[in-house]
């Protein structure tokens, strides 16, 4: 009796050969993964990469917190264009120039270390060649101005310097060169280096002469014209309606000008194997993490390719997990967007030839998000965000309800909607899965053909596509008017994404969530919510968490995640991110 | 030896495991099991008893892990009790986790395959089920950590609306008179929340993870509390609207509570298949914790790597969810995990934990 329960019980040959499927396909399938892995380790310099520790960046959230130093005694190496200058850090301010010109210079150029923008201009004054240095930022100085006020009388000062043989006291010559010399109204002096450097990066040009324990301060700001157009993918109702342009100076002082902070480091790389384009990685000195400084640098320094012809190769070459669907790199055209993420303690990369700017670390919760939420007020806000969240649910999980509720599942909702649903299903000869396929298919080519249309003719192909064909699918009796409704609100929330590259991953997987329902109903639904939430938790932007922000660490950081706390509470930064300064 | 353990979890993210592992399967049958074996309306009562001795139960083992900070129960057991009875009863309890698993699988395959996909392969349903837990697991106990925190929001709040919809068919005059029957009755009750409330086996790797292992004591307490909260709630909520007669006929009373009323004035009309699927996420962080404890055990006990022990434990647990045969052989099956709960983690950790203090083992 007892024997044959237990022999009841052993597993039959098909139970066994299941086992086998169920250990063989992940097997198999992760084999596959490590061998691309491999086989793309060695063909492209990412395989460097990864050998960084836990993926590089931020320190793994778990439990190490409380050892991000203040300070950083130890000189850093900066590559620069190709050589290293070694930086001592920290220069005090109550130091003063010193009226030794190359001690000065250097001191000058040692605060400006990570500023590849501040330009320095050596020159020699008139007759009597002394030394001389002009200091500016490029984009935010006149240039033309500079050199016809400050340049050139400078150097074609004859006539102020006769007779003398020697160069003047310090005090003679300062009266000679603002009474005779320099066409510029606005002159100010400082004897301090911080001070000057401040200045330059305010717009004045600062002019360093040999003898002379002052320094010149010339206003020469450019004049503010609006550099950018309003940025077209990210349009905003409220908020700054300028955007990055072509000119890499350009840009970096717009962000200058955005934040004029001394601690703003803009440091220049040089990227491209045959054609060389110049990159600014910029962030600021005392919030972000010095780690996550040092990673993005190191993989940029990987970067091994012809040409980088716009930032999304650099994202492309730079992102933790390339065969993920979702991006791990923000790229955005507002400086206002820049300027915001770093001061969460995010970094930027600026390249030349291109207005996308991109952000990291990026977590799931800023591609929802938009600057206009930190600018109306809080209630607005939140209910705003409130809003995309929903829309993001609808446009990734509204088709495949749709299929699981019809095919799998009629019961959950009122019987009167279903009445009239199957109703107006009867005459539609597919299957619920063949004909949301066939909807959705068709307005995602409407999307991307009325994408490359010249804009008068947009709209138009809109109408004839969604209006009339939609009209007529119905009446032929391909699709039910109810699946009209919900592809239309479907691809509706999709536009709401304020990042449309985050739009087109909730377009895609929308299509795998449409397959799942159409196997497993509702469970399928629900398998892949969970499969999804794995592959989000486990993925990581430059080592911060991906969905950190929806399970985060601390509670701390709910408060910028759907809620949109007002501003007064929002006392601290990201602690994921782990800034140096933690309050702001 | 084991990269594995170098992750760590903080207080809140062990206390949210601790609940999510606590509440599974276990709601959909605990009024019918509690019932059958007290028969008494009183087993509300039965209910918290239980939470209260597996909190107790789970004190000697959070006391017995402190002793050996930064260990799971398969490390150190071998110190204890020397080698080969540590890894005797390390495979034991490498094999329960493994029991729970399947349990937890067969059971949801068994309810979703009823209400909800008939019809469907039950393969077709456990293999999805299994290679999704297995995805998750590979990222490490913080992944499993992160999506349990992930789903508590979710499944917490449909649960609450449910059990407020559920109050339309709820009489008090069922839960009425209060120990009418002496206090008897109950503490026959209190056996079976046993599979329900198999709480501390978990801090046997979990503390090991944990940034703060002197904090165990809170994890135990929260975690255990909370899911007492919901157990009470369903089982106070299906006898009050079926009586103790209804309850003990029906096969999942609290999915029939849920079935047995309708709402008009909500998107939804009947929501017992709403509650199911999201249940499904519960249970799936159950079935991957202790999946995960499993692979745990097994690579620290045999020494091979985590990511190996995984691979190799998914047909073992798929075969024992598929071998049982039939629904009754399935609750069969759930009693002797609960028995074995009770020797292993009821009665065990004290011998090991006196052996522990005359040995001097540990700080």
């Amino acid at each position: 009796m007892v024997w044959k329960t237990i022999a009841g019980l052993f597993p039959s040959w098909s139970m066994l050969f299941q086992g086998f499927i169920i250990f063989i396909v992940p097997v198999a399938l992760t084999r596959t993964m490590t061998w691309i892995g491999a086989k793309e380790g060695k063909v492209s310099t990412r395989g460097l990469r990864a050998e960084g520790t836990k993926g590089g960046g931020v320190p793994s959230a778990a439990g190490s917190g409380g050892n991000v130093q203040k300070s950083n005694p130890a000189p850093r190496k900066i590559k620069e264009g190709g050589d290293s200058v070694s930086v001592a850090d920290h220069v005090s301010a109550s130091m003063t120039y010193t009226g030794q010109f190359q001690e000065d210079l250097q001191k000058f150029k040692e605060m400006s270390a990570d500023m590849a923008d501040v330009n320095v201009r050596e020159l020699r004054i008139g007759a009597l060649q002394i030394k001389a240095a002009l200091l500016f930022v490029d984009g935010l100085t006149d240039k033309d101005g500079m050199d016809r006020n400050i340049l050139k009388p400078l150097m074609n000062a004859m006539r102020p310097f006769e007779g003398m043989t020697t160069a003047p006291e310090a005090n003679v010559l300062k009266n000679i060169i603002i009474h005779q010399v320099i066409l510029v109204s606005e002159i100010e002096f400082t004897a301090n280096p911080l001070m000057s450097l401040q200045k330059v990066l305010f717009g004045s040009a600062v002019l360093l002469v040999e003898g002379m324990t002052e320094v010149f301060v010339m206003g020469t700001p450019k004049g503010r014209t609006r550099i950018g157009e309003e940025p077209v993918s990210e349009a905003l109702l409220r908020g700054p309606r300028i955007g990055f342009t072509e000119t890499l100076s350009d840009n970096t002082a717009m962000l200058r000008r955005n934040g004029q902070n001394t601690e703003l480091a803009m440091i220049s790389f040089t990227v491209g194997k045959r054609i060389q384009k110049e990159m600014v990685l910029t962030y600021i000195k005392d919030i972000a993490n010095e780690e996550l400084v040092e990673e993005v640098k190191r993989r940029i320094r990987t970067i091994d390719i012809d040409d980088v012809k716009e930032s999304g190769y650099v994202e492309q070459l730079i992102e933790d997990n390339y065969l993920s669907p979702f991006q791990q790199i923000q790229n955005t055209e507002r400086p206002d967007r820049v300027m915001a993420a770093l001061l969460e303690g995010r970094v930027a990369i600026l390249l030349d030839g291109t207005p996308f700017a991109l952000i990291m670390p990026v977590t799931f919760a800023m591609l929802l998000q938009s600057p206009e939420d930190y600018y109306d007020r809080w209630i607005a806000g939140s209910l705003l965000r409130v809003l995309r969240f929903l829309a993001a649910t609808i446009s990734l999980f509204g088709p495949a309800l749709y299929i699981s509720f019809l095919s799998f599942h009629p019961g959950l909702i009122p019987t009167k909607l279903v009445i009239s649903i199957i109703n107006s299903r009867q005459g539609v000869p597919f299957p619920s899965l063949i004909e949301a396929l066939i909807m959705e298919v068709s307005i995602e080519i409407l999307r991307e053909a009325g994408l490359r249309l010249p804009k008068p003719i947009g709209p138009a192909m809109g109408i004839v596509g969604g209006l009339i064909i939609g009209q007529a699918a119905v009446e032929a009796g391909i699709v039910s008017p109810i699946l009209v409704i919900v592809v239309a609100v479907t691809a509706i929330s999709s536009f709401s994404m304020p990042m449309y590259s985050a739009g087109i991953t909730l377009r895609m997987l929308r299509f795998v969530a449409m397959f799942f329902a159409a196997t497993f109903g509702l469970y399928g639904v629900i398998l892949f919510f969970l499969l999804l939430s794995s592959h989000l938790i486990k993925l990581k932007s430059f080592g911060v968490p991906y969905l950190s922000m929806a399970a985060p660490y601390r509670i701390r950081d709910w408060k910028d995640f759907i809620i949109r706390m007002p501003l007064q509470f929002m006392k601290r930064r990201p602690e994921l991110l782990k800034p140096k300064e933690p309050r702001r | 030896m084991n990269a594995e353990v170098k992750d760590r979890i903080t207080t809140t993210q062990a206390t949210i495991m601790m609940v999510n592992y606590i509440l599974a399967a276990g709601i959909l049958t605990l009024p019918r099991t509690v019932v059958q074996a007290s028969g008494t309306p009183d087993v509300w009562i039965s209910v918290i008893l239980g939470g209260i001795l597996s909190m107790l139960t789970g004190a000697v083992i959070v006391r017995l892990n402190q002793r050996f900070p930064g260990q799971t129960f398969f490390q150190y057991s071998r110190r204890i009790i020397g080698k080969p009875l540590g890894v005797l009863l390390g495979m034991v309890i490498a094999g329960y986790f493994l029991c729970i698993a399947s349990y937890e699988i067969r059971s949801v395959q068994e309810v979703t395959v009823f209400f909800l996909l008939e019809g469907t392969p039950s393969w077709a349903f456990a293999f999805a089920f299994i290679w999704t837990a297995l995805y998750l697991c590979r990222g490490g106990i913080n992944a499993v950590s992160r999506m349990c925190r992930l789903i508590v929001p979710i499944t917490w709040t449909v649960f609450a609306i449910v059990c407020l919809l559920s109050l339309k068919v709820f009489d008090i005059n069922n839960l009425r008179p209060v120990l009418g029957e002496g206090l008897g009755p109950v503490w026959k009750g209190v056996k079976p929340t046993s599979l329900t409330f198999t709480a501390g086996e978990a801090l046997f790797f979990l503390i090991a993870f944990m940034d703060k292992p002197k904090k165990a004591m809170r994890v135990l307490v929260v975690g255990t509390c909370i899911p007492t909260f919901f157990y009470v709630a369903a089982v106070v909520l299906t006898i009050g609207a079926f009586s103790v007669d209804g309850v003990v006929t029906r096969t999942w009373p609290f999915l029939d509570l849920i079935r047995s009323f309708e709402v008009d004035y909500l998107i939804f009309e009947r929501f017992e298949s709403l509650l199911l699927v999201i249940w499904i996420m519960q249970i799936f962080c159950t079935f991957c914790i202790a999946f995960y404890g499993a692979a745990l055990g097994m690579s620290q006990i045999l020494n091979k790597k985590f990511h190996n022990c995984l691979f190799a434990l998914l047909p073992v647990v798929y075969v024992i969810s598929e071998i049982i045969p039939s629904i009754n052989a399935l609750f069969a099956f759930g009693t002797g995990i609960g028995n074995w709960a009770i020797v292993l983690f009821g009665c065990m950790p004290l011998p090991l934990l006196i052996i522990a203090r005359l040995r001097r083992i540990g700080p």
